[in-house]
């Protein structure tokens, strides 16, 4: 082969540089020149011999794709590309975590002033902290949804038993992925959500000793501290990425190995020709599979981009605190079904069930035999599946703070309009627009106070539904008609109890009041004060207490609650 | 094909504008961030004085009204202000010279919270040196006290008053003492909470000796030099005479009090010598 001088000397330069650049671009893509991609992006169709069956011959990042589907499953409808959304979202995870990493040291003394630090000092820190965060989530429903197609199509039948095995494994493998890194910003969210958590190995059943040392591993220390912080973050940068990386080949390897299940209905029942493409059925990677998989990793970063800047935003709540624990601990909302399932049976066989739900998972492939793969032939399964669904849904929702254990309703109130984490309407008034002085629930102060009235409403609110009257409201800023009767109970100990159908033991006729002072240039005191006397004798209080927060001019509440995922 | 190779595209082209975009806002979101961060540590140091400092510092940390946390009654201010110019003001205040301390008055705030004042009222803070605050904590309180550093605070013209060497000149001066104000200056100085009520049990068991007996005692103290004389000199210099023993051992070399600089804060204005005058009244030296 002539060498670069050679070729100039016989073509001239222009000709050379051309000549040469066709083969760079040959060595790159492993065996396709310039032209060959520009008639594939043009459609045309291909030379023979086939250059764009080249790279997957040849090339490292391509040998692991087929080279050609069946046409029947490059459409939306079946894969929906779950499996290919859910690799994607494993690589964006990864190149947005690997930047955190960079501003993040796993410490107690330093991990929560790191995250301040993101969010104040790094150029776009806060955007990929957001995107990593709203990855987390959308990589959860990801994976969740490639689990459900899977099952409605039937595509765990044999021979993909495996893959399903490994598809169940992944799925855990991304949950516990998302969940270790709820516990990195060592805030109180993170901690407070982290040790509910794994107090459930304390109740596994058991010997008490195993429970104990596993506890004890899980925490690095008899309380969550520098030493679980650290494996914690090893476990989500390192070992967990890691295995998810092995078992993702494993999976996509059986993936290729079977061929992906073509529609239930395009089949003869009992037969799988997923491996059997005719001619005419087949749509190559290169180009249109390539292009398909680029468009959608477009869109998805557009997506995601997007919705981190302007639709949601990652929380930051106050400093962990092994002291204070927040008056309603919610677990991650994809792991809400396990606080719902808390809520309703003991704690020990909880957890006792959810490894027992796993295996059945892993090994129902192999028991659930039935040949047919098409719908009409699997209503019991299909049926089981859907009310198994309706059974999580509902689970989720027992896990949340709306179906919860109340505290006393004065704390109730307190919490919603002064919470001890994130922003409230009352917390978001603009600074210029906070006043001195005491004001009742739902007073109105007049069109120059927009923001504060929409906070004393909420305000009316919150207290209208933690309380009743006995036929003496006290506070007169709140129709007489809003208020519902009390349901009188009297105790086995003769004490009273105040009801209605919507709560129990709530405040009759309280007389609340919002007293807002600054007691430091540019810092307001905020406090509830709430006066309950005992209707029977009015010299007698059932509550008196009262719930203070401090608002500074620049802590920026109104920022925080732009974003979908906040509920102010 | 051609369809998925615009809208690629298009996706592409909008998350680079996107992008675009969001730089540009960068530095006042990133101004945005750093103030709020501050101000939320101050809210958090702000829950913590309330909880932790302000039994000794005051509700509005002049030390002037404190509170008892379990009964609610107002008692003598233990601890010293910190709403107060002369710690607050200037780079290195004059605070900061008293103490000889070169570091930064953060710092200096920082320092004190965390390892406390040894003798005094004033215990550790910080977890470190076996306190109940971590170092976060420490941080944000840190943050509250200096927010209280402001122009009001800081453009009082500093004044000092020119102590006389002996009682009888600064009777001269202000003559007349007043017992009932006295006894009110007494708490609100924080006396009591290092000496008890002098009207009280004088089995006290605090910091500082009880000075129930002051009036007889002053007197036999030091040969040749009137009670009177003695007392005026160890409120204003409090290492120049150092009783042996106090309620709870050894009395601290150099004197506890020192640090309270009653020389300084009974003479920033030109009418505070007076409260001396009263306090003196109050525990009989005066007549």
């Amino acid at each position: 082969m002539a060498t670069f001088p050679e070729q100039i000397r016989e073509m001239g330069v222009k000709q050379a540089v051309i000549a040469k650049a066709d083969e760079v671009v040959e060595r790159v893509t492993a065996g396709m020149n310039i032209s060959d991609i520009r008639a594939a992006l043009r459609g045309d169709e291909p030379r023979r011999p086939n250059p764009r069956l080249r790279p997957h011959a040849d090339s490292f990042w391509l040998h692991i794709r087929p080279s050609f589907y069946h046409t029947e499953v490059t459409h939306i409808y079946p894969t929906f590309r779950m499996g290919w959304l859910s690799t994607f979202m494993f690589v964006w995870e990864t190149i947005t975590g690997i930047i955190l990493m960079i501003f993040y040291t796993p410490s107690p003394l330093v991990a929560y002033s790191n995250m301040w630090n993101i969010l104040s000092n790094v150029p776009l820190g806060q955007l990929i902290r957001n995107m990593h965060r709203l990855g987390a989530e959308v990589m959860v429903i990801v994976v969740a949804m490639h689990m459900l197609r899977t099952f409605i199509t039937g595509s765990y039948k044999k021979p993909r038993q495996f893959t399903w095995a490994t598809g169940i494994i992944l799925l855990v493998l991304t949950l516990m992925l998302s969940f270790s890194g709820y516990l990195l910003p060592w805030d109180q969210l993170a901690y407070w959500a982290l040790t509910v958590f794994i107090s459930g190995a304390e109740a596994a059943p058991a010997p008490a000793i195993i429970n104990q040392n596993v506890l004890l591993i899980l925490q690095g220390a008899p309380s969550l501290g520098a030493g679980g912080l650290l494996r914690w973050y090893l476990l989500h940068v390192l070992l967990m990425p890691l295995m998810l990386g092995i078992l993702f080949f494993v999976h996509y390897y059986k993936v290729v190995l079977h061929g992906m299940s073509l529609p239930p209905g395009r089949e003869e029942i009992g037969e799988d020709t997923a491996k059997r493409v005719p001619k005419n059925e087949r749509t190559y990677f290169i180009p249109d599979l390539l292009t398909s998989e680029l468009m959608w990793s477009a869109l998805m970063t557009l997506f995601l981009v997007a919705g981190a800047l302007w639709l949601w935003d990652a929380p930051l709540e106050t400093h962990a605190n092994p002291v204070v624990t927040p008056l309603h601990v919610v677990a991650p909302w994809y792991l809400s079904w396990s606080q719902g399932w808390l809520k309703l049976a003991d704690k020990t066989l909880v957890v006792g069930f959810i490894p027992a739900l796993l295996v059945a998972f892993i090994v129902m492939p192999y028991f659930e035999v039935g040949k047919s793969r098409r719908y009409a032939d699997r209503r019991v399964g299909l049926s089981v599946a859907f009310l198994f669904m309706a059974f999580m849904l509902v689970s989720n929702w027992m896990g949340t703070p709306e179906y919860r254990v109340a505290s006393s309703p004065d704390r109730e109130v307190s919490i919603e309009i002064l919470p001890q984490e994130g922003a409230s309407t009352l917390l978001a008034v603009p600074y210029d627009e906070m006043l001195e002085g005491s004001f009742l629930p739902g007073q109105d102060l007049g069109e120059n106070y927009p923001h504060l009235n929409e906070a004393l409403a909420d305000l009316a609110h919150a207290v209208l539904a933690n309380s009743c009257t006995v036929g003496a409201p006290k506070i007169t800023t709140i129709e007489a008609s809003e208020w519902k009767e009390c349901d009188v109970v009297t105790l086995e100990n003769g004490d009273k109890q105040y009801n209605t159908t919507f709560g129990n033991d709530l405040m009759p006729d309280p007389y609340v009041l919002l007293e807002i002072e600054e007691v430091q240039p540019k810092l307001l005191r905020l406090t509830l004060v709430y006066d309950v006397p005992e209707p029977d004798n009015p010299n007698e209080f059932r509550i008196q207490t009262s719930w203070t927060a401090y608002r500074h001019a620049d802590s920026n509440y109104e920022e925080e609650c732009r974003y979908a995922n906040k509920n102010c | 094909m051609q369809v998925k190779i615009v809208i690629g595209t298009i996706s592409l082209m909008l998350t680079m504008i996107i992008l675009g975009f969001a730089a540009l806002r960068e530095p006042s979101r990133l101004e945005d961030f750093t103030l709020a961060r501050q101000g939320r540590q101050i809210e958090n140091g702000a829950e913590l004085f309330q909880s932790q400092c302000m039994t000794c510092h005051g509700v509005n940390g002049k030390a002037e009204e404190c509170y008892d946390a379990a009964t609610g009654e107002q008692i003598g201010c233990a601890g010293l202000p910190l709403n107060y110019g002369p710690l607050l003001c200037e780079d290195t205040s004059q605070r900061m010279i008293n103490m000889n301390w070169e570091g930064s008055k953060p710092a200096f705030i920082q320092a004190t919270i965390s390892s406390g004042r040894y003798g005094t009222a004033m215990p550790t803070w910080a977890a470190d040196f076996g306190g109940p605050l971590r170092p976060d904590e420490i941080e944000d309180l840190v943050q509250f006290v200096l927010n209280w550093e402001t122009e009001e605070l800081c453009s009082a013209p500093a004044f000092q008053y020119e102590w006389p060497a002996t009682i009888e000149e600064l009777l001269a001066e202000f003559p007349e003492g007043d017992a009932a104000r006295g006894k009110e200056l007494y708490v609100t100085y924080g006396c009591s909470g290092c000496h008890g009520d002098p009207e009280g049990d004088s089995a006290w068991a605090g910091t500082g000796p009880w000075q129930g007996h002051l009036a007889e005692e002053a007197g036999t103290r030091i040969e040749g030099m009137s009670g009177q004389q003695y007392v005026y000199e160890s409120v204003l210099y409090p290492n120049n005479y150092i009783v042996e023993q106090c309620p709870t051992g050894p009395c601290n070399t150099p004197s506890a009090m020192a640090s309270n600089n009653f020389y300084a804060r009974m003479g920033d204005t030109a009418e505070k010598p007076q409260d001396l005058v009263d306090i003196m009244t109050y525990l009989g030296i005066l007549p």
